[in-house]
Order: C-alpha cells, then sequence, then structure tokens
C-alpha cells in the first residue's frame, strides 16, 4: 500500500510539471506524423521493384512446360521476369539491365514430356551477387517442374491420357507445397526488403517513436530519482518503516506506469489516427508494452542510479534514447542496414520491442510470435533492474 | 520500563576518520536530552545510526527497547526524524507533504486527515497549508520540516540542530514546539551548538567533541564541573596571536581561545588574575579595549573541558 502512495506521489510531482505533458504526450505524437511524412515522401523509392530482372527467351510460349514455368516466374516475389527474343536478352545482359537470362531451347517441353534429355541455359553474371542469387532462385522451381513431369511419365506409362491431368496435380502441389513452407521468409524478407512498411508508412514511423520516446520520456520520469536524493527525502524516506526494496519499488512503479501510459496512448492514436493495426493481436500489442514498459522503468531506475544531477538525467537519458534508437531500428529497419550494424543492433532491447510490434504490424504474425520479444524484454529489465540495485546499494 | 534511548559504545569511522568513536548515553522516557557540540562533533553521525541511515561500525543502540540492528523496524516506529537539513519536496504543498509523510508512517484515511490538520496547527501553518513548500521561508520549511516527523505521535523525536540559519520568530516558535511535544509525553533528543537552547530545554545535557562525549549530567551539575572558576572575554588592539601566548603563562588562567574578535579565558578567581592581565598587555605595550566578566555557563564548561570556546 505504502508503495502506490510512493508512486502516486512521483506521479503527481511528475505530471505537474508542464514539461512532462511536452515530452510524454505532444512530442512523440508531432514525431510519429513528421516521420510517416518523411517515409511516405521517399516510399516511392521503397515501392520501387527490387526484385531480381531476368530476361527469359521463350520461343514456344504456347507448350505446356513453358507455360507452367513462366507463370511461375512471372508471379515471383523475387524474379522479375522480362519476355525478349535471344538476342536482345543478350544485349540487355551485357548493359547490366537484367541479371541474367534463361534460355528455353525449342522443343524443350516436347522433349521433356518423351523423357528425352531437355536442357534449360542460364546466362547469368556469375560475378554478381543477383546472378548467383538467380541461379538458386531458378533450381527450385526448375527441379520442381523436372520431377512433376517424371511423375506423371509414371502414371502414363499405360496410359497416356493420364499425362496432362498428373502433371498438372503435381505441379500444382509443388505450388501450394512451396508456397507453405517458404513463405514466412520469404513474406518477411521480401517485404522488408521492398516494402517494409508493410503499404503504411506508420508502421514503421508509429512503433518506432513508440519506442524511442518510451525512453526519451525518462528525461523527466527519472528526475523524480535525483531529485529524492538531493533534497535528501530519500533519506528521510528510509528514517520510516519502509522496507528499502518497497522504496526501489514504489520508484520503479512510478515510471513504468508512466511508460505504459504513454505507449497506450500512442498505440491507440496510431491505431485510430493512422490505421496502424495494432489491435490485430491486442494481447501481443499488450505483452510487448507491458514487457517495454519495465524494461524502460529499470533503464529509468539505472539512471537515476546513476546521475548525479539533474542535468546529467537529461544527458543520460537522451544518450540512452540515441543508442537504443538509431542501434535497435526504430528510425529504420535494421534489415535495411544491413552487415555488423544490424547483427548488434538486433541484439538491444530497443530492437526486439520493435520486432514485437512489427511482426504483429508488418509481418501479420499471431500472439505466439511476441512472447520471445517480450520473454527477452523482460530479461533485460530484470538485468537493468539488477544492476540499479546493485549500484544504489553501494552509493 | 526500557529506556527511550539507549546507546551503548557507539562506533562510526568513514575510511581514516573516526566520526564518533564510542559514544554512550540514555535518555528516560519523557525527557528531553540535548547533544551539544561544535560542528564536525560528529552530532549528525550518531543521530544518523539512531535512525537507520548509517550502519554503525561497531555497539548498537535502541529506541523504546527496540535494537536499531536488530529490530529496525520497530525502532523506526517509534521514532520520528527531523533531519537536519530540510528533507521536503518543493513542489508539493505543506499539506501534500504531511499527507505523504503521514503516510509513509502507515496513516490513512480519517485518521491521518484528522493527524495532518493537528500537526498544521501545532507547527502554525495552518493558514499557508495549500502553498507550495518551495515558496517557504527558511523558518517556514523548517516548522514543515519538524511537523513531518511528529505526524505518526512518535514515543522519541530526535530533531538535528533544527534552528539553524533561521529568524528569532521561527526559532523561539520551534523552541517553543519541543517544549510542547515534551509535555505532551514524548522524549526528545535535541542535538544543537547554541549552548542556550540546551540550557533552556533540557532535563540532561551531552557535550561531544570530536567524536567522544566529553560530559554529560543536568546543567546545575555540568556548571560545577568548572568548579567556581570563572570566565572573562576580552578584546586588545593588537593581534590576538601575540598576547595570547603570554596570557596563558598567567598564574590562574587554566585555558584560553578566541573566537571572533574576543579572547575568552578561564580563570580561578578574577580579582585576583585580572590585574595579572593588565600588566602582561601593558608589557607588550597592547591596550584591553573591553573586559567581561561572566558567570559559569556550559560554554565555560566546555572551553574548562576541552580547551575551545565552542561559539560561533
Ligand atoms: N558520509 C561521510 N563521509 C565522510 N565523512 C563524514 C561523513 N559524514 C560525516 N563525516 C565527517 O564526520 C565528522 C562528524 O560529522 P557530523 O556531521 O556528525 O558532525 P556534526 O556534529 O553534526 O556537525 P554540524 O554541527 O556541522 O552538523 C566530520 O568530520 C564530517 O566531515
Ligand atoms: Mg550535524
Amino acid at each position: 500500500m505504502r508503495i502506490f502512495d510512493l508512486t502516486l506521489k512521483d506521479l503527481t510531482q511528475i505530471l505537474r510539471d508542464k514539461k512532462s505533458l511536452l515530452f510524454l504526450v505532444a512530442m512523440p505524437i508531432v514525431f510519429t506524423l513528421f516521420m510517416g511524412f518523411a517515409y511516405r515522401g521517399n516510399s516511392s523509392d521503397e515501392n520501387a521493384d527490387t526484385r531480381i530482372p531476368l530476361a527469359v527467351v521463350d520461343p514456344e510460349p504456347e507448350s505446356r512446360l513453358n507455360k507452367m514455368l513462366l507463370s511461375r516466374l512471372d508471379s515471383s516475389d523475387t524474379i522479375r521476369t522480362v519476355h525478349l527474343s535471344e538476342a536482345d536478352a543478350i544485349e540487355s545482359l551485357r548493359k547490366s539491365e537484367v541479371a541474367g537470362v534463361l534460355v528455353i531451347p525449342v522443343g524443350f517441353s516436347e522433349q521433356a514430356e518423351a523423357g528425352k534429355e531437355a536442357q534449360l541455359k542460364l546466362i547469368a553474371q556469375a560475378s554478381s551477387s543477383e546472378g548467383q542469387s538467380l541461379y538458386q532462385l531458378l533450381r527450385v522451381p526448375i527441379s520442381q517442374l523436372m520431377s512433376a513431369v517424371e511423375i506423371a511419365q509414371i502414371s502414363a506409362e499405360n496410359n497416356a491420357n493420364e499425362f496432362a491431368p498428373t502433371i498438372e496435380l503435381a505441379w500444382s502441389k509443388w505450388e501450394v507445397q512451396s508456397q507453405r513452407s517458404l513463405v514466412r521468409v520469404e513474406q518477411a524478407a521480401a517485404q522488408e526488403t521492398s516494402d517494409w512498411a508493410g503499404g503504411n508508412p506508420y508502421n514503421q514511423a508509429s512503433p518506432g517513436i513508440l519506442v524511442q520516446f518510451a525512453i526519451f520520456g525518462l528525461v523527466t520520469s527519472a528526475q523524480i530519482l535525483v531529485q529524492e536524493r538531493k533534497s535528501r527525502t530519500l533519506q528521510r524516506l528510509m528514517t520510516t518503516a519502509m522496507r528499502p526494496w518497497e522504496i526501489v519499488a514504489g520508484h520503479l512503479l512510478a515510471m513504468f506506469t508512466l511508460t505504459f501510459l504513454q505507449t497506450a496512448m500512442l498505440v491507440i492514436f496510431g491505431q485510430l489516427v493512422l490505421s496502424v493495426n495494432y489491435f490485430r493481436e491486442p494481447l501481443g500489442t499488450l505483452l510487448v508494452s507491458v514487457a517495454l514498459g519495465l524494461w524502460v522503468a529499470s533503464l529509468g531506475l539505472l539512471i537515476g542510479v546513476v546521475a548525479k544531477e539533474e542535468q546529467q538525467v537529461i544527458l543520460f537519458s537522451m544518450i540512452a534514447m540515441f543508442l537504443f534508437s538509431a542501434l535497435g531500428g526504430t528510425w529504420f529497419p535494421l534489415e535495411a542496414a544491413g552487415g555488423a550494424f544490424a547483427a548488434i543492433g538486433k541484439l538491444l532491447p530497443s530492437a526486439w520491442a520493435m520486432t514485437g510490434l512489427q511482426n504483429i504490424l508488418i509481418r501479420g504474425l499471431s500472439l505466439s510470435s511476441t512472447l520471445l520479444p517480450a520473454g527477452i524484454l523482460f530479461l533485460y529489465a530484470v538485468g537493468f533492474f539488477g544492476l540499479a540495485v546493485w549500484r544504489f546499494k553501494k552509493v | 520500563m526500557p529506556k527511550a534511548i539507549e546507546v551503548n559504545n557507539l562506533k562510526k569511522s568513514f575510511g581514516e576518520l573516526q566520526a564518533v568513536q564510542g559514544v554512550s548515553f540514555s535518555a528516560e522516557a519523557g525527557e528531553v536530552l540535548s547533544l551539544l557540540g561544535p560542528n564536525g562533533a560528529g552530532k549528525s553521525t550518531t543521530i544518523s545510526m539512531l535512525s537507520g541511515l548509517l550502519a554503525p561500525s561497531d555497539g548498537d543502540a535502541s529506541i523504546m527497547g527496540h535494537s536499531i540492528s536488530r529490530e529496525p523496524l520497530l525502532a523506526k516506529s517509534a521514532l520520528g526524524v527531523v533531519p537536519q537539513d530540510i528533507a521536503l519536496y518543493p513542489d508539493l504543498s505543506a499539506r501534500e507533504n504531511l499527507d505523504f509523510w503521514g503516510k509513509m508512517y502507515g496513516l490513512r484515511g480519517g485518521a491521518l486527515k484528522t493527524r495532518v490538520g493537528e500537526v498544521l496547527e501545532i507547527i502554525g501553518l495552518s493558514d499557508r497549508q495549500k502553498d507550495k513548500v518551495g515558496t517557504f521561508s527558511g523558518g517556514m520549511k523548517r516548522r514543515v520540516n519538524i511537523g513531518a516527523a511528529l505526524l505518526h505521535k512518535p514515543k522519541v523525536i530526535i530533531m538535528d540542530e533544527p534552528t539553524v540559519g533561521i529568524d528569532p520568530q521561527s526559532r523561539r516558535h520551534i523552541l517553543d514546539n519541543v517544549k510542547l511535544l515534551n509535555s505532551q509525553g514524548m522524549t526528545v533528543l535535541y542535538t544543537t551548538h547554541y549552548m542556550e537552547e540546551a540550557e533552556e530545554l533540557s532535563n540532561h545535557i551531552a557535550i561531544m567533541d570530536k567524536g567522544k562525549i566529553v560530559a554529560m549530567g543536568t546543567y546545575r551539575e555540568l556548571i560545577q564541573l568548572v568548579g567556581g572558576q570563572t570566565r572573562i572575554d576580552l578584546s586588545v588592539n593588537i593581534e590576538k596571536e601575540r598576547i595570547i601566548p603570554a596570557w596563558k603563562t598567567v598564574e590562574g588562567v587554566s585555558q584560553i581561545d578566541s573566537t571572533n574578535g574576543t579572547i575568552s579565558a578561564i580563570v580561578t578567581d578574577s580579582n585576583l588574575v585580572l590585574p595579572k592581565l593588565f600588566e602582561t598587555a601593558a608589557k607588550l605595550n597592547a591596550r584591553i579595549t573591553s573586559v567581561e566578566i561572566k558567570e559559569p555557563n556550559l560554554e565555560t564548561v566546555f572551553m574548562h573541558l576541552t580547551g575551545k570556546a565552542l561559539r560561533d
């Protein structure tokens, strides 16, 4: 009970300070809108087709196997096909307009169906990564096509009429199979590189600002701890019958409450005003928000314990905000940065918060996909809390 | 019936510095005990240990029979602490501050409200209760600072120099408050370096210097320690440093020290010693510009015991 009284006192003090409302409410909303515009501004770039261009030389577009293969390639997420004559295709490749040329020889379909050796030819820039990727990307559908042919041949051994329905069936099975097994990876990867915002620029801006300002809010809320120490009221608290852990818990709860309320406000704002679909998985959003709040509160506790002056609280909170925001992918997706930057960034608690929210918003995943991010945030919270208590005991 | 406060060979070191070097004293329930000593004597350090803020390096103490090391929560519940520095929330009003501290001592609801009203009366700030403490004068802050320790009607209250640097009116108010609380049965441990306060308020006085209690007793008992000696305060028209060594050797001078402009000497018999002081001054071509012969008081006692003047 006394813990809540302490929490309530903290909240009264924080909210009585006019600056708090600016930092906790006005700024994040303005920044969300601003960042959303910024992303929208260059979303024409982001929406640009980043699939690998492949020239296809298809002299017999009406034959069965050609049709089957091309319908698959034409609708690919990863390959963009351009139908050209062989000469034009080679010219395009030379100009690097395409990353490779797939040549389907004349009579390919017929020979393959008859069980004779029929080979497709891929001319790709071996030196470029796109050329390398093409080989990998084409291997799957082509080998699936060939195995469909083999299956059809087996069932047509007795009755030649069986060939057509069997190959259609086999091929469609592969299609379903490939979508089922590969869809997650492909979708996630594809959407993050081509249109990582999932159609709504606020899908990045809203959770990004939400995480960033959760940390930024410490600029005011962690002040309380320093003020408590400087005004000697902390000492006085320790002369009452409050136990030390109750004092720590009361302050932690105040920072958590504030962070959580701010997050809730930004979630509702995102949902209602910006159509960012947090409510698609309300429990998942709640879970990530609570875990984020706990981590931020324990970070605040640590800052409040380490800082000696109010100015230092502002400084440390800003450093934490920039560090965790920039490295943790709240400004732009880590996938877009790539390399060691992304590898390190992905470990940060802010990145896990983003992952948790974007699993819901962009990747369209379910509640269970937020369990791991929330769990890791929670572990971070415990770690930071331990660090803060350890520092607190030393002073 | 346990003693209200019992302190047993309490010690505290900060690294090399032995701030409190084995202090023992006790206070009966219902009395005012003053801890009198100059800056740095170790008063606040002793009090911090009593109120559970500092762990003693050695020794123990108890409040209403509850050991501060073994039953800290019980000891703390029986105790109200008025810290030397103002420990309040400047951005909250006087009432909000008292309300909060009342809750921290476990008061709630109607009882809390009534008690906060009572305390506001005691400290004489009912009419300013809605104003933020940050806007108060030093004296008013000090009064709220005291009020915050009274809410749970503690059996024992410890006040650490509650009258430092405030106007005479607030000081009078606080001293009257101490007497009032004591008359209601509260045991008071009062630290100060103003001997008049100690003299006015206390049943017993403990004189502390350099981490040790140098004397303890009633006012009368302490005065008797100087054994009929008198204090003479003198001013001269040359540097004090030149004349003090000369006066120190005069027969009948037992202690001599200086604070501010004046030189204080403890002498056995002023009638005999005073002419000799004039003689010595004349030899140094110094003129004595003022002389004051004082009845023995706590200042005399402190000087007699430590060789130093207490006054600031
Ligand atoms: N936390 C600390 N760390 C190191 N030294 C300390 C600490 N607290 C007090 N001291 C030292 O211990 C000695 C006693 O200090 P204390 O505050 O108890 O004196 P005091 O009698 O209350 O003096 P004052 O009248 O100035 O308040 C001083 O020399 C002081 O510098
Ligand atoms: Mg002191």
